[in-house]
């Protein structure tokens, strides 16, 4: 509650100081600083006429009257100074946590530490778009506000998501039966028939799940898996505003009438990208998020956050602050957090999209022992379904508008497109195209990238391999944006030495955040931005190109999109159209398989090949070996910040 | 996912408490000229009744409507959209007070309604003084200027609808020009409401900038008239002129600017389902 700050009171005393100077300013000017005694200067008197004839301004200035002046204002400069010690002081923002869980003011509270939670994400933010907008050649302020605000928007949606299925503003208590955990008749899902809706549907869904069992949802993206979890977790009807026929029961309870946050006592949802569905400063709160908001008594709250983390063999984490977990146990904190009500069922939504190895190995570990050992009824969506095979008990496809029970064998069954890999360039080019000389990059302390030095040749397509962490990611934004003379040597050219538009006809990054770099609001009108300060360039044709269309034309609908309506598959190729007009020598992609399905890899390895045809080289980071090994003329592999030695893949 | 929890009649009540509320603060802002209307013994207190008035309304409209934003997807909209509006804020003081906050919340009121707009503006301010530390008596204040920016947007005469079920979509050249039509509306907005906005906080600070003895002072026994002609040649001359006219093209520009792309983004994201 007390704590020491100065700033705030430097602030008040340079307020209060300027609040005085003001005043006597004011009194200079509008005639009030005449006296007794010496006359400083004197001004000559001007009288106003009109509305204003009884104000003269000027006059004689005395020495008197500044006095009287300066202390005249000192009462009200006093106030300044006081409030700017009690903001010293009072550390008002402990007040606003206190009243955020119970309280008349609590709906206003919760926002203010919400707020309060944003800031270190929005600060992440502008410094990851900043680099983007660099990337993309743009100066303009949309191109830095628009993709800030458009995370900011999305992490409230996903925070309003995970604040509703964990119960807060429940205005009732309903009791499920654990017997039947999901019980789906007839049932249909759709998005009604709007305007801007795609005709998506799925129809004659009829499963029943019983406790104590692990079922995972496999299907394309864009199949609807997440929004079939959703119809069981509340979130398509009562928050996505999707559209239910038949009968879905969840524990005993018409999911169609009852929503999320009435059932948040023995439904457990895990979304998506966890991170963003945080609402609390600590791992402690965020665990206890559930139960503090239905008001139970903090000692009782402090012992079940204890008991969940030491199921989850977490209790070391627990009092961290949120933001200071690495990728694997914040899926751990999340999961926890869904289990300190003890679920029923609980609903997991690709779990292992951004973890490594490790990770992922732990987390379907954590899930099989939920559901075999302490009996709840685990739903997971996923499409690295090849991980659960150990523990899943049965498996769910969508294909089409229905839902097929599946074989373990059967999975995985969907055809990747056979793509004809590109002929290995014989290394024995005069000139290379690229040469990467001595590049280190230093984050603070930690040498991410220590001495690398490669050379790429025209027509090459690299992949740059190695496991999360191994550096991948800095050593393709310090060639895009070298930082020192002479390390990166494009088509004869130092790319440090170049301006911003010359530099993106030598080299052009695709980085692994990419909607980063979109901020229109429709797609053409983002491909003719690109194409603004370029001559020749046409970048809604390479954008079709790219997504095996043969004209223009074919792409029309998508053209009219807004560009975050694209499936992730089409927005990485529309990001790559645009950092392919300024026709670089050298196209850089960071990860760009990650989170995308069978179908959509396909897109991208067919675009990256296309795009080599456009570009003389590219080069692409990857995790995944697999798609790596099937597209690439050379890999190269990284582990800790340096290179291994150059393996031939295909010699 | 509905917003409105209690029945529509509650509805009405809370914007007859909201807008009885709002007139009472603008009242109290407006006390330099009451202070002639009340008896010469009761002159000193009209002050302190404006500044201990301003709080508590606050105080009372934010419990009136806490209830009926007590939904997941407001509370999360209005606490993040208000992180932003703070940091804008702040950022603006570092480069010489350029006021950009008023963009985000012409836009989000425009929107998401009178109410949620009134609510950012009044936690923009909260947030932002919680910040830096610069919470005071000028903060109510403040927060009630801010409010009205917002919520004055969401009372903006609304768009046709673009779309709907039982009649033909419109051209997308109209669409276009009504989208225009639409921005045009807001900037214009943004200049009146910045300019009002810096009048309002003129207003009760008056008498306490100039103090005493200048002709241009607030003067008890003055007549409104000399008063008022008082206060706009100081109104003019303090911030009509420089910070208002500044903060007016910055709103300007802002909504040209990113008008378009953050009404799209706040639309995708509405708080409760058009059909």
């Amino acid at each position: 509650m007390v704590r020491l700050r100065l700033a705030p009171l430097r602030a008040a005393v340079v307020l209060a100081v300027g609040f005085v100077l003001l005043r006597v300013v004011y009194r200079v000017v509008f005639g009030g600083a005449s006296g007794v005694g010496t006359v400083l200067v004197e001004l000559p008197r001007l009288r106003l006429d009109g509305p204003f004839s009884h104000v003269t301004m000027f006059g004689p200035i005395a020495v008197v009257g500044l006095g009287n002046a300066a202390l005249s204002a000192l009462p009200v400069a006093a106030v300044i100074v006081f409030f700017g010690l009690l903001n010293a002081v009072v550390n008002v923002q402990a007040l606003f946590a206190r009243g955020a869980s119970r309280g008349p003011l609590r709906a206003i509270s919760r926002s203010l530490v919400i707020a309060w939670a944003t800031f270190p994400a929005l600060l992440t933010a502008v410094r990851r778009v900043r680099v983007a907008r660099a990337l993309r050649g743009e100066r303009s302020i949309a191109s830095l506000l628009v993709p800030v605000f458009e995370q900011t928007i999305e992490r409230a949606l996903a925070l309003a998501a995970s604040m509703e299925s964990r119960g807060f503003a429940a205005t009732r208590v309903v009791t499920g039966v654990c017997e039947a955990p999901i019980v789906l008749r007839d049932a249909a899902l759709s998005f009604g028939a709007g305007p801007d809706q795609t005709n998506w549907h799925l129809d004659e869904l009829t499963v029943t799940l019983v406790p104590g069992t692990l079922t995972v949802i496999v299907g394309a993206t864009g199949s609807g898996k997440t929004s079939l979890l959703h119809s069981m977790s509340g979130l398509f009807q009562h928050f996505y505003d999707g559209v239910q026929h038949g009968r879905i029961d969840i524990a005993g309870v018409d999911r169609a009438s009852t929503p999320p946050r009435d059932t948040a006592g023995f439904v457990g949802l895990v979304g998506q990208n966890v991170r963003l569905g945080f609402a609390a400063e600590t791992v402690h709160d965020e665990i206890g998020f559930a139960l503090a908001v239905r008001n139970v008594a903090p000692p009782i709250v402090h012992a079940r956050v204890l008991e969940v983390a030491a199921r989850l063999q977490i209790e070391h984490l627990v009092d961290r602050p949120i933001e200071r977990l690495s990728a694997g146990e914040a899926s751990l904190v999340a999961i926890a957090a869904a289990l300190v009500n003890h679920p029923i069922l609980l609903l997991v939504d690709e779990p292992l999209a951004n973890l490594d190895a490790a990770a992922r190995e732990r987390v379907v570990a954590v899930l099989g022992q939920l559901a075999h050992e302490a009996g709840v009824c685990v739903v997971i969506v996923e499409h690295n379904a090849r991980e659960f095979s150990r523990v899943a008990d049965a498996w769910l496809q969508i294909q089409g508008s229905r839902l097929h029970e599946i074989s373990p064998e059967e999975i995985q069954t969907t055809p990747i497109a056979e793509i004809a890999p590109p002929t290995p360039i014989p290394s024995v080019a005069a000139e290379p195209l690229a040469s990467i000389r001595q590049l280190s990059v230093r984050h603070r302390t930690e040498l991410a990238v220590d001495e690398v030095s490669f050379q790429v040749q025209a027509g090459e397509l690299v992949a740059l391999c190695g496991s999360n962490g191994a550096g991948k990611s800095s050593l393709l934004h310090a060639i895009a944006l070298p930082t020192g003379a002479d390390i990166v040597v494009v088509a004869g050219r130092d790319v440090h030495s170049l301006k911003q538009r010359t530099r993106r006809q030598a080299v052009a990054l695709v980085p692994e955040n990419f909607d980063d770099l979109l901020f229109a609001i429709t797609v053409a009108e983002e491909c003719r931005r690109a194409d603004r300060t370029l001559v020749g360039a046409d970048t809604a044709a390479t954008f079709a190109h790219l997504l095996g269309f043969d004209s223009t034309a074919d792409a029309a609908p998508l053209l009219q999109r807004h560009p975050r309506d694209l499936s992730a598959g089409e927005r990485l190729c529309l990001v790559m159209a645009l950092q392919l007009a300024a026709r670089p020598a050298l196209l850089l992609v960071d990860e760009p398989t990650r989170g995308l399905d069978h179908r959509a890899r396909a897109l991208v390895s067919s675009a990256l090949l296309t795009a080599a045809g456009q570009a003389s080289a590219v080069i692409f980071a990857t995790h995944d070996d697999d798609f790596a090994r099937g597209l690439a003329t050379r890999t190269l592999r990284m582990r800790a910040g340096r290179l291994e030695t150059p393996i031939e893949v295909l010699s | 996912m509905t917003v409105v929890l209690s029945p529509r009649r509650s509805i009405r009540w809370t914007s007859f408490i909201l807008g009885g509320g709002s007139l009472l603060a603008a009242a109290a802002f407006a006390w330099p000229f009451f202070v002639s209307a009340v008896p010469a013994d009761a002159q000193v207190a009209v002050p302190i009744v404006a500044f201990a008035l301003i709080p508590a309304l606050i105080v009372a409209l934010a419990l009136t409507v806490d209830r009926e934003i007590y939904t997941a997807k407001t509370v999360a909209l209005l606490g993040v959209l208000s992180a932003v509006g703070a940091a804008v804020r702040i950022a603006g003081a570092g480069v010489g007070g350029v006021e950009a906050v008023f963009v985000l919340l012409i836009l989000a009121g425009r929107v998401y309604g009178a109410r949620f707009g009134f609510l950012l503006g009044l936690l923009t301010i909260a947030v932002s003084s919680l910040l830096w530390g610069g919470f005071g008596p000028w903060t109510p204040f403040q927060m009630f200027a801010c409010g009205w920016v917002g919520a004055g947007a969401g009372l903006l005469r609304r768009r046709p609808k673009a779309y709907s079920s039982n009649e033909r979509p419109r051209s997308a050249t109209a669409q276009r020009w009504g989208a225009r039509g639409e921005i045009a509306l807001l900037a214009g907005y943004g200049v009146i409401s910045s300019y009002l906005f810096g009048l309002l906080m003129n207003l009760w600070f008056w008498p306490f900038a100039v103090g005493a003895g200048t002709d241009i002072s607030y003067t008890a026994s003055a007549d409104p008239g000399q008063n008022l002609a008082s206060f706009a040649l100081y109104s003019l001359i303090t911030s009509t002129l420089t910070w208002d006219t500044v903060r007016a093209i910055t709103t300007v520009v802002g909504i040209a600017l990113v008008g378009p792309a953050v009404l799209a983004a706040l639309r995708r994201a509405r708080l409760s389902p058009a059909r």
